[in-house]
């Protein structure tokens, strides 16, 4: 998933040879076993990821290209580009709202995130017991997804403690997720919740890199604070928020177990997005060219998406 | 819960080996269909969402009499909830798994027999059929004119009422037309100074595809309308009755009268919501919910949109199949033969009263059949008159659609009516939309 | 940036951030004590009536417990096993074998990072379901269930992770070559040297990697939920759970389901509050990539 950004680090990480043997017959034959050793020791991951990556991804292929009901592979009825045409046709719900609700979904994660971390992993950095804000902000990383749906999907019901409070406040109570137009937004803001953590871990460690000297230089100038956090901590932050962005992005895109567990894609399609329309159309409706046109689809996305934050962040840093 | 418990356990010695050998452990693991040895009995698997409570026990009670009484074929039942029933079918067929019977819900036929998952009734059990049971039955059960199972339980939809509310408001008996049903609505709707719904005066699900769509099209039939086009390849929601019935829901939600956002099947048993569109299913679990209470619960014909219209309701129902994957259709047939044709004496009814075991299992949970006259001699005499109503509907109810893509095209029903609910949609876009996209996904299913 | 002055205003961003992010814990924990229909109810309270704990034994009676905890368990060792060996080897050799094709294999490691797992949910499944030999299948992958009748059913598409490969990888590199080497010429094979050197020298990141495996193994519910329709006996903790609000008395729905969700939590949260050193450690190696 990180990987849009391994490359480059792959290459300054190569290693040097290893250090040359004693005898060079003894070499010879050490090279050969060590191949013979080497693919012994990659013949599972090979293995996995012929069976577990190549195969499906041509199964997938096969499948987004043919109509099949599902059971009997001898029925696959290759049918052209016609799955994909119709995901776009007119009357079709995939582009709008389906492929919309699941950009903002991503959007708003993203953005919900990013600027709750980059707020809390700065005043984390002055404070005392680090450790212990770090273990609470972290708990709900660590917690399954049918709970912290579960766990949200009460607090937001009109007895909830979300309600309450609205109530305690004065303030009427909302449906949140009953509305469709507060559906979405409410969801995004549980599964902000949730990933906010893994984000001001990322976040600390990168403000923790920046040398204290740049900060004192800052400060000789008479810098203010808000001047020190524009000029030098965000743009030294860059690889940091470009980690975040580009991994719950991506996260969000294709997340759907929260909106299983909390709305099931309602109210309406309110919340539908498209990997749970994917899901849908093949194990309930049996539609399994339709389901796989509309993953390859949804990958595309996924691609265009973070080759653009990419190119984005790139530009920044020439800029700067 | 976890539905069934397979004997033998093979899976769980699986962790226990390394992984190599835990595959080739797998490999040998024969399909759970009885042990295929000679002499023992055939075991058919038999999958409903008849999971829990009193459901699951009155299945279970004549599968245990066959079970008892039949030595070569075995009957075990496997269920699952009804929300999950479409999705645990269509996988476990894709994976092999298919029960040798199953219990679809007649809206899923066409998808499910172009899948090839049914098999076409045998002339003589098909011929039975036609005969033994209403049109409306018949009909949900049949796909381009071939029968494809036993109808068990058909629901009609009517229109419950709880009278302690509607005495409140100094209403005397139901509506029986859309304004009284309308002036009802609003005079029992009340709400505390947050805003936050104490009494809805109509309940307005949107608990599920089948509840929503199911009090939306009981309405439209009442008002002549159809949501499927007669010749099955589009819909007919954009018409008179459609866009009345869409105006009456908006009016309802836009005054107040209605929150679709409460869960009406936990709101109407407390009291918080005075009359919902259902269907009769829900009779037994309110006896249970309410206890005493039950007593100010009443049930009434669907509204008509004035006195000139004739009752008009909406049918749905379920009917047990056989997969064309099984192993054994012939006993299946046997078995679906006994249980649905076969009469038996009926406790506590007068002398000589018969009915078929599934008409008695239907009935005992507070549902019915398709079988008129089983119905007449189980509900003849005393029994709940909350249930009449339901009875009388199977006489003019009109049958769900069946065709491929209908559940898609519920489901796209459900999303646009409840847009126009939550005032996301005009009255017009609503049914311009639901136009639209139904008879793409129909179209395309066929 | 002034680090003397208490800073008061972090103070209140911090604390105001970590009470957010408790509060649904504690609010969960309370439902679950909470009696019938005092859950859901207005006007909303904090604190249960009294700490009732029949939710807990309605949770135990409903849901198989054992049988859900033992999938689950099994369904994380293999999974956790699996990926601590298989990227232990594969980074070994990646790292400090030599042999034709080894950048060509890197790149493709890290290539199948970049696939969504989406993209899979549908030819894995099938994959499984006609699995040869397995299941009632023919050598074709015909006439059975396949490997979806089985626990390992659960595990297998996440038995090798590339990110794990990727990351033992960058860890044995930093190991001296003369210490592999002076092992080779006292005689030991390169299964010696990768067990004696190697997985000892890697500990700490084999924990962080485990871990972190571990907690994704543990928590995943979508291929769980896929596998478990398919087959009710493999079904793991989090699906048997979200299961459980169709089963039980409406009155009490929450507070039975906030128990189920105690239960199924704990063990992780535990394991977490012990060894977070550890998991904060990966998710920074993450980070640096």
């Amino acid at each position: 998933m990180v990987n849009a950004l391994a490359p480059q680090t792959a290459e300054r990480a190569a290693p040097s040879p290893p250090s040359a043997g004693p005898a060079v017959d003894g070499r010879r034959r050490g090279r050969r076993r060590q191949v013979v050793v080497a693919y012994l020791f990659l013949a599972p991951t090979l293995l996995f990821f012929a069976v577990f990556l190549f195969l499906p991804l041509g199964f997938a292929l096969l499948l987004s290209m043919s109509r099949w009901a599902g059971f009997h592979l001898g029925d696959i009825d290759p049918v052209g580009l016609d799955n994909f045409a119709g995901l776009f046709a007119d009357g079709s719900t995939f582009l709008t709202p389906v492929l919309t609700n699941t950009l903002l979904f991503a959007l708003g994660t993203v953005v919900l995130a990013l600027a709750g971390s980059v707020l809390v992993a700065t005043c984390v950095d002055r404070l005392r017991f680090q450790g212990l804000w770090r273990t609470l902000y972290f708990l709900p990383i660590v917690t399954t997804v049918v709970a912290v749906g579960n766990v949200w999907k009460y607090m937001y019901e009109p007895g909830g403690l979300v309600n309450g409070v609205l109530n305690a406040a004065g303030l009427g109570s909302v449906a949140f997720l009953q509305d469709p137009d507060t559906a979405l937004p409410s969801v995004v803001v549980v599964q902000a919740w949730a990933s906010v953590g893994t984000a001001i871990l990322v976040l600390t460690a990168g403000l923790k890199s920046i040398p204290e000297s740049y900060y004192e230089a800052a400060a000789l100038d008479g810098a203010g604070q808000v001047t020190v956090f524009l000029r030098i901590t965000l743009p030294l932050l860059r690889p940091s928020l470009l980690f975040v962005c580009v991994t719950q992005f991506l996260t969000g895109l294709q997340s759907f177990a929260l909106i299983i567990v909390m709305t099931k894609g309602g109210p309406g399609d309110a919340t539908a997005v498209a990997a749970l329309e994917m899901y849908r159309q093949a194990f309930s409706y049996g539609d399994w060219g339709t389901a796989s046109a509309a993953a390859f689809v949804l990958f595309l996305v996924v691609l265009v998406v973070t080759l653009a934050q990419l190119w984005f962040f790139r530009r920044k840093g020439e800029d700067a | 819960m976890t539905g069934s418990r397979r004997p033998g356990g093979l899976s769980r010695r699986h962790f226990a080996l390394a992984l190599p050998s835990a595959l080739l452990a797998s490999g040998c693991a024969a399909p759970h269909r009885g042990t295929g040895r000679p002499g023992d009995p055939i075991v058919l698997t038999l999958l409903s969402h008849y999971a829990s409570g009193a459901l699951r026990d009155a299945l279970q009670r004549p599968v245990d009499e066959w079970n008892a009484t039949h030595d070569r074929v075995k009957v075990r039942t496997e269920a699952v909830e009804f929300t999950d029933l479409l999705t645990t079918l269509m996988v476990r067929q894709a994976a092999g798994q298919g029960a040798d019977i199953i219990h679809p819900y007649c809206l899923w036929n066409g998808q499910l027999v172009r899948a090839g998952v049914l098999r076409p009734a045998p002339a003589e059990h098909a011929e039975e059929i036609r005969n033994g049971y209403g049109a409306a039955a018949v009909g949900a059960a049949s796909v381009g004119g071939r029968v494809y199972g036993y109808p068990t339980e058909v629901q009609t939809y009517a229109l419950y009422y709880n009278k302690r509310l509607l005495r409140g408001a100094g209403i005397d008996g139901p509506p029986r037309t859309w304004r009284e049903l309308e002036e009802a609505a609003h005079r029992t709707a009340r709400r505390d100074r947050y805003g936050n719904t104490l009494v809805q005066g109509f309940g307005l699900s949107t608990y599920d595809d089948s509840t929503t769509v199911g009090q939306t099209l009981a309405l439209l039939n009442a008002a002549g309308g159809r949501f499927v086009s007669a010749d099955g390849r589009g819909t007919a929601i954009d018409s008179p009755a459609g866009r009345a019935v869409f105006g009456l829901e908006h009016r309802l939600v836009a005054g107040g009268a209605s929150a679709p956002g409460v869960n009406v099947y936990q709101a109407f048993p407390s009291g918080q919501v005075a009359m919902v569109v259902s269907a009769g299913w829900w009779t037994e679990s309110l006896k249970e919910l309410m206890g005493a209470d039950y007593r100010e619960v009443g049930v009434a014909p669907v509204p008509r949109p004035g006195a000139g219209y004739a009752h008009a309701t909406l049918s749905t129902g379920f009917m047990l199949g056989v997969n064309a994957a099984g192993g054994h259709p012939r006993e299946a047939w046997e078995f679906l033969h006994w249980l649905n044709t076969e009469r038996v004496g009926v406790k506590g009814a007068r002398k000589g009263a018969a009915a078929t075991r599934m008409s008695a299992l239907q009935v005992s949970v507070g549902s019915l059949t398709g079988r008129a006259d089983d119905m007449r001699t189980l509900l003849g005499e005393g029994g709940d008159p909350n249930l009449r109503p339901f009875l009388d509907a199977l006489a003019y109810a009109v049958p769900e659609p069946n065709v491929p893509g209908a559940q898609q095209a519920k489901s796209l029903l459900r999303r646009n009516i409840e847009a126009l609910w939550t005032g996301q949609q005009s009255i017009d876009e609503a049914l311009r939309t639901t136009r639209r996209q139904v008879d793409r996904e129909v179209s395309r299913s066929w | 940036m002034n680090r003397r002055r208490f800073p008061w205003l972090s103070y209140l961003v911090v604390v105001s951030g970590a009470v957010l992010t408790v509060v649904p814990f504690l609010d969960m924990v309370m439902t679950s004590f909470k009696g019938p229909g005092e859950a859901g109810t207005l006007p909303y309270r904090f604190l249960p009536k009294a700490f009732d704990l029949s939710n807990y034994r309605a949770a135990f009676d409903q849901l198989d417990l054992p049988v859900l905890f033992r999938n689950s368990v099994v369904a994380t060792a293999l999974i956790t096993g699996s990926v601590l060996l298989t990227s232990s080897l594969a980074g070994y050799a990646l790292a400090k074998l030599r042999f034709p094709g080894r950048d060509f294999v890197f790149r493709l490691v890290l290539s199948t990072m970049m696939f969504p797992p989406f993209l899979f949910f549908i030819p894995h499944f099938l994959i499984l379901v006609h699995w040869p030999l397995a299941g009632g299948n023919d050598l074709l992958g015909r006439g059975g269930a396949g490997l979806t009748v089985s626990v390992v059913a659960l595990a297998m598409p996440f038995l090798v992770n590339g990110f794990g490969i990727f990351l033992m990888r960058q860890f044995v590199i930093a190991i001296p070559d003369e210490v592999l080497e002076a092992a080779r010429i006292d005689g030991a094979g390169e299964f010696t040297v990768w067990w004696r050197i190697v997985v000892p020298q890697t500990k700490p990141v084999v924990v962080t990697l485990g871990l972190l495996t571990f907690v994704d193994a543990w928590n995943e519910y979508i291929w769980a939920l896929l596998v478990s329709t398919a087959e009710p006996e493999v079904m793991t903790l989090p699906v048997g759970i979200q299961l459980l609000q169709d089963h039980v008395d409406p009155t009490r729905t929450m507070p039975i389901v906030m128990a189920g969700l105690v239960l199924s939590v704990l063990p992780v949260l535990v394991l977490f509050l012990l060894l977070q050193k550890h998991y904060v450690r990966g998710i920074m190696l993450s980070g640096l990539k």
